[in-house]
C-alpha cells in the first residue's frame, strides 16, 4: 500500500554511466550517483546500494543519495539499516518531509508503531495535504490501538473521499472498535457496494465479533482470509473469532498465518502468547509477548500477561517489580491487584497481601455496583 | 509386560476388528429406566423466559434411609415458585432399593415428595439416630426431612431453625453436613447462590438471538452463605455472622468439607460462579468459644485463575490425589476458563496442576458440575469422574466447538497422575447429556462404586462400575458413637501388600449431590488387609487398629465397640 520514495530521480542531464559492477573510486562522483540511480530504478538494488555508498564516502552530506540509499535498503529489507541512513540524513536537514515520512515508513515497517506514529505525525504537520501520509499515520495508530485518534485523522478525509475504499475501511475499523458500529455499518455498506470484498468481509466479522457474534463472525473472517489472505490483520481477526468459538487449535493456525504475511501484527503475538501460557510453554509465551511488547511499548495487558508467566515460573521478585509498576499505572486494574496479593503472600508480605486483598475486594464491589442490574420480567 | 486394564482395553479398541477378540465390557454400564425401575424423571421448568433457576438443578443422592444396608436414591426436583406454577405436580423420588438392581418408588409412603423450586440435597444424620436425614435446597423454601425411623420422613424445618425465614434472602444450592466445632453432631453448611426473585423475577436481558437466555451471572448480586450450628436438642442456629462467612458474599454452588492443613479442624472449600472460590479454614474457638473462619482462598492459590480472574466455579471435590497425606482440592468452571485441580503444598497454599495431568486440556470446551473423586478399579488411587453440561441450552447458536449437552470425563490415576481413559469407558461416555448433580454409591455392594447423574430437564442416569473384580477391596461403614455418628472427618490408614494408604472421610462435593457414605478402599491385588486404623474426629480422637479383617465385603465398625455384626 506504501512505498518508500527515492528523493532523486534519474538525471536526464547526466552522462551515461559505467555499466554496472564496474563503479570505480576514480568514476566522477556524479557518474557513480548516476549510475546508483540507474541500478536503483532497474531493481538492481544490491548494486544500488553499493554505488550510493561509494557516493557517499565522496559526499557524505549529500541528503538525496543519504535517503536514496535508506530507500534501497528498505527495498531490500533491511530497514534497521535503512532507519540509520534516514536518521543520518535528517542529521543533515531535520524538516526534510520526504525522509521524515520514510524513515517513519520504515518503522511502520518494523512495527515499532510508537517511533513510526511520532515520524509521520511530523510529516502530517509538514504536508497536511499529504493523503499518503496521512493514510498511513492512520492505518499505524490502527495498529496501536489509538481508535479515536484514527477517527480525528480519517473523518475530514472520509468527507471529501467517498469512493476510497482504503479510508472507509480503516475509519470503518476504528469505529467498530470504538464501540461505534452503527456508523461503521455505513462505511461496510459502502464497501460492500463495490462487491464482495476481504475488506467488506473483515469489516463485517469485526461487528460481529465486537457484538458476541462469534459465529457469524468467524464465517466472515473465514471468507475474508480466502478472498485476500494477505490483507493485514484478515488472520488475526479470523483467530480472534475462531478463539471465542472454543477452537484453539484453528485460532493458533490463524495467528501464525498472520504473522507469516503480516509478522508485525501485535494481537496475533499477544493471543498467541496467551494460548502457549495456558499450554504452560511459558518460554515461548514469553518469546511472543516480547514482541508483542516491542510493537506496543508499555502496553499494560502485555505486561500483565508476562508479570503473570514470573508468577507462574516462581520468579516471585521479577513478578513483583513488574506488578507493582503495573498497578501504579493503572490502579484499577483488578487482575494485577490479585497477582500482586499472591506474590506478597507467597513472600510472607502478609499486610501487604492483605492490603491488595481489600484493593481486589473493593474493585470487585465496584465492578458489581457498575453491572447493569438484571431486568425486571412484565 | 505388566497390562493394566485401561493399556488392555485400549489394545482391544486397537484391535476391534478382530472376531476372535471378546467384546470389551465398559467401565460403567447404563441402567436403563426399563431395568432399574426409576421411571422419574426431572423437570425444569423450561419458560420462554428462561428463569435461571431451570438451568441449574437437579441433585442426586446414595442414601440407605431405610438402613437395611441397601443404597437407595433420592432425586430432587423442581416445584412451584414465584415464577413458575407447575402445570402438573411435581415431585422428588425417593427409590428403595430391592437388593436385585430394581428399585421402588417410595416416594409418597416416604414423604419427601413435595416442596419448592428443589436444587439439591445433602444427607446426614444429624440427630445421631442411626437414620439418613435428607436437607433439600431450593429456589425458596428449603427442607430438612428428619428420618422417621419407619420409611417415613417429617419436614421439621421450621421446629427446628431451618425455617423459610431464615432463608428468605437466599437461593440455596449445594449443602454439607460436618461437624466444625468437634461436639459429636452434624452442623450444616448451606451454600447461597445470587440475589434473585426478591425484588421481581429477573432475566438477563436477551441474548443475540433477541431472546432471553441463562446467562452468565455476573448480573445478579451476591449472597452470604449460612452456617448452621447444630445445637445437640434438634435445632440448629445460624452461626456464620460475625464470621468471614457472613463477610463473603458470593454466588456459591459447590461446597466440600475436608481438612486442607491437617489440624483436626474441617475446612470449607467453595466453588463460586464468576467471584472468586472460597476456602474457609477453621481457625478453632476464640477466647469466646466461638470458630473462627479465616476466608483465605487468594493465599492459598485457589480463589482466581491464573491470570487473576474469577471463574465460573460450579462443582467441587478434595482428596489426597497423589498420596502425599494432604487433602488437594478440584474446581470445575464454564468453557474456556478449564478446571483445576489443586495440589496441596502442605503450607495452606496450593498449586494447579490440571495441565500437567491432562486436565485443563480436557475440560477447556466442558462446563462442570457434579464430579467425585474415587477409586472406581479399587487399585488404591482415588480417580476422577466428571458430569458436564453448558447452562445455556442456546449456546450451540453462538458456538459450534461448545455444546449444550455434553460427555461424561473419566481420569484415572496412574500411581499420583491422571489420565484420561474416556474413550475406553464405555458406551455411556460417548453420549452427551445436560448433567448436574452426580452422586456415588454402590447400589449393588459389590464393592465396586457405581455413579447416579441427574440430568437437567430429563431421566437420572444411573451407571454400575463393571471393572474387573481382579482387584480386592474392603467396604467400612463407620459408626461413630462419641464422634458424629456419620464419622464425618474420621482418618482411616490401612496396609495391604505392604502399602500404607490413607483417606479422609471428607463430606459433601459434586454438586447438589450427596454419596453413598460408606468407604471402599480398595487393595489391589493384595489377597489380605494387614490392618486398618481408625482416628475418629473430635471429641473423640479414639484410634483403632483392625488386624485380621475380611475382604470383599462391606463390614460395619462402631467406635469403641469394634466391628458389629
Amino acid at each position: 500500500m506504501f512505498h518508500f520514495v527515492p528523493l532523486i530521480a534519474l538525471f536526464a542531464s547526466c552522462a551515461v554511466g559505467q555499466p554496472p559492477g564496474q563503479s570505480s573510486d576514480a568514476a566522477p562522483p556524479e557518474l557513480i550517483l548516476k549510475h546508483a540511480i540507474e541500478l536503483h530504478q532497474k531493481g538492481d538494488l544490491a548494486g544500488a546500494v553499493d554505488e550510493y555508498r561509494a557516493y557517499l564516502k565522496l559526499r557524505p552530506n549529500a541528503l538525496d543519495a543519504r535517503s536514496n540509499l535508506g530507500a534501497a535498503l528498505a527495498r531490500r529489507g533491511r530497514y534497521e539499516d535503512a532507519i540509520a541512513e534516514y536518521q543520518q540524513a535528517l542529521a543533515i536537514d531535520r524538516h526534510n518531509p520526504g525522509v521524515i515520512m520514510n524513515l517513519g515508513l520504515a518503522y511502520y515497517k518494523t512495527g515499532r508503531y510508537t517511533e513510526a506514529t511520532g515520524q509521520l505525525a511530523s510529516a502530517h504537520s509538514l504536508q497536511p495535504a499529504n493523503n499518503q501520509v496521512t493514510m498511513l499515520l492512520a492505518d499505524a495508530h490502527l495498529r496501536l490501538g489509538n481508535n479515536t485518534k484514527v477517527i480525528e485523522l480519517l473523518r475530514p478525509l472520509e468527507k471529501a473521499n467517498q469512493q476510497d475504499l482504503g479510508v472507509a475501511y480503516m475509519l470503518g475499523t476504528a469505529l467498530i472498535r470504538e464501540n461505534q458500529p452503527a456508523q461503521g455499518r455505513i462505511l461496510v455498506e459502502r464497501i460492500l457496494k463495490n462487491g464482495d470484498s476481504a475488506e467488506a468481509r473483515m469489516l463485517l466479522g469485526a461487528t460481529k465479533l465486537q457484538a458476541g457474534d462469534f459465529a457469524g463472525a468467524r464465517d466472515d473472517l473465514q471468507k475474508a482470509t480466502e478472498l485476500n489472505p494477505q490483507l493485514p490483520d484478515v488472520f488475526s481477526a479470523y483467530g480472534s473469532a475462531l478463539l471465542a468459538t472454543g477452537d484453539t487449535v484453528a485460532a493458533s493456525a490463524a495467528f501464525r498465518k498472520e504473522l507469516d504475511v503480516n509478522p508485525n501484527d501485535f494481537m496475533s503475538y499477544l493471543d498467541l502468547g496467551v494460548l502457549e501460557k495456558q499450554d504452560q510453554r511459558y518460554d515461548e509465551a514469553m518469546k511472543k509477548f516480547r514482541r508483542a511488547m516491542e510493537l506496543r511499548p508499555g502496553d499494560i495487558g502485555v505486561r500483565y500477561q508476562i508479570a503473570t508467566i514470573y508468577v507462574l515460573t516462581g520468579d516471585v521478585s521479577a513478578a513483583q517489580r513488574e506488578l507493582e509498576a503495573i498497578i501504579k499505572d493503572s490502579p484499577q486494574f483488578t487482575e494485577a491487584h490479585v497477582s500482586l496479593a499472591t506474590v506478597y503472600y507467597r513472600l510472607k508480605r502478609k499486610e501487604d497481601g492483605d492490603r491488595e486483598r481489600a484493593i481486589v475486594q473493593k474493585l470487585n464491589a465496584d465492578a458489581q455496583a457498575r453491572e447493569p442490574g438484571a431486568r425486571t420480567q412484565p | 509386560m505388566q497390562l493394566n486394564r485401561r493399556k488392555l482395553l485400549a489394545l482391544l479398541t486397537g484391535a476391534a476388528a478382530s472376531p476372535l477378540l471378546p467384546a470389551t465390557p465398559p467401565l460403567f454400564e447404563e441402567i436403563p429406566a426399563s431395568q432399574s425401575g426409576i421411571s422419574w424423571t426431572h423437570d425444569n421448568a423450561l419458560s420462554p423466559s428462561r428463569f435461571l433457576p431451570e438451568t441449574m438443578g437437579p441433585g442426586v443422592a446414595f442414601l440407605d434411609y431405610d438402613n437395611d444396608g441397601w443404597m437407595d436414591i433420592f432425586l430432587v426436583n423442581s416445584g412451584p415458585s414465584d415464577f413458575f406454577t407447575p402445570p402438573k405436580p411435581l415431585r422428588n423420588a425417593l427409590y428403595k432399593n430391592n437388593r436385585d438392581g430394581t428399585f421402588t418408588d417410595v416416594t409418597e409412603k416416604a414423604g419427601v415428595g413435595f416442596g419448592s423450586f428443589g436444587m439439591g440435597c445433602a444427607v446426614g444424620d444429624y440427630n445421631n439416630d442411626g437414620f439418613p436425614d435428607i436437607f433439600v435446597t431450593a429456589y425458596g423454601r428449603p427442607i430438612l426431612y428428619k428420618n422417621n425411623c419407619d420409611g417415613t420422613f417429617t419436614d421439621v424445618s421450621e421446629k427446628v431453625g431451618l425455617g423459610a425465614k431464615i432463608f428468605e434472602n437466599h437461593w440455596s444450592t449445594s449443602a454439607v453436613w460436618f461437624d466444625f466445632d468437634g461436639d459429636g453432631r452434624l452442623d450444616l453448611f448451606v451454600c447461597s447462590f445470587v440475589a434473585y426473585g426478591k425484588d421481581g423475577l429477573l432475566s438477563c436481558g436477551d441474548n443475540k438471538l433477541g431472546v432471553h437466555f441463562y446467562c452468565i451471572p455476573r448480573v445478579f448480586k451476591g449472597t452470604a452463605s449460612l452456617l448452621f450450628h447444630n445445637n445437640g436438642d434438634g435445632t440448629f442456629t445460624e452461626v456464620g455472622q460475625g464470621t468471614d462467612i457472613a463477610k463473603s458474599l458470593g454466588k456459591s454452588l459447590g461446597v466440600v468439607a475436608t481438612d486442607i492443613n491437617n489440624d483436626g479442624r474441617m475446612d470449607l472449600f467453595v466453588a463460586n460462579d464468576t467471584v472468586q472460590n472460597f476456602l474457609f479454614v477453621n481457625r478453632g474457638p476464640d477466647a469466646t468459644g466461638k470458630t473462627r473462619w479465616e476466608e483465605m482462598a487468594l493465599a492459598a492459590e485457589v480463589g482466581f485463575s491464573e491470570n487473576g480472574q474469577a471463574r465460573s466455579g460450579m462443582g467441587v471435590d478434595a482428596a489426597d490425589v497423589d498420596g502425599d497425606g494432604w487433602q488437594d482440592l478440584f474446581v470445575a468452571n464454564v468453557d474456556q476458563e478449564m478446571f483445576s485441580l489443586y495440589k496441596n503444598n502442605h503450607n495452606e497454599t496450593f498449586t494447579d496442576v490440571a495441565h500437567q495431568n491432562q486436565i485443563a486440556q480436557a475440560t477447556r470446551l466442558l462446563s462442570g458440575w457434579g464430579l467425585k473423586f474415587f477409586d472406581y478399579d479399587n487399585d488404591g488411587f482415588l480417580d476422577l469422574f466428571l458430569a458436564n453440561g453448558h447452562p445455556d441450552d442456546m449456546i450451540e447458536n453462538y458456538s459450534l466447538q461448545v455444546k449444550y449437552k455434553e460427555p461424561l470425563v473419566l481420569f484415572h490415576n496412574e500411581a499420583g497422575k491422571f489420565v484420561n481413559v474416556t474413550a475406553t469407558a464405555g458406551p455411556a461416555f460417548t453420549r452427551n447429556f445436560p448433567a448436574r448433580g452426580l452422586a456415588v454409591g454402590d447400589f449393588d455392594n459389590d464393592g465396586r462404586v457405581d455413579v447416579l447423574i441427574g440430568n437437567n430437564g430429563g431421566a437420572p442416569l444411573l451407571l454400575r462400575n463393571r471393572t474387573g473384580q481382579s482387584n480386592h477391596w474392603l467396604g467400612v461403614k463407620l459408626v461413630g458413637t462419641k464422634a458424629n455418628r456419620d464419622a464425618v472427618g474420621a482418618h482411616l490408614t490401612w496396609s495391604a501388600g505392604g502399602v500404607k494408604r490413607a483417606r479422609l472421610k471428607n463430606n459433601g462435593g459434586s454438586y447438589l449431590s450427596s454419596h453413598d457414605p460408606r468407604e471402599v478402599i480398595g487393595i489391589g491385588a493384595a489377597s489380605k488387609l494387614d490392618y486398618l486404623e481408625i482416628r475418629w474426629p473430635a471429641p473423640s480422637g479414639r484410634v483403632e487398629r483392625f488386624t485380621d479383617l475380611p475382604i470383599d465385603r462391606y463390614i460395619t465398625i462402631e467406635e469403641g465397640k469394634g466391628l458389629s455384626k
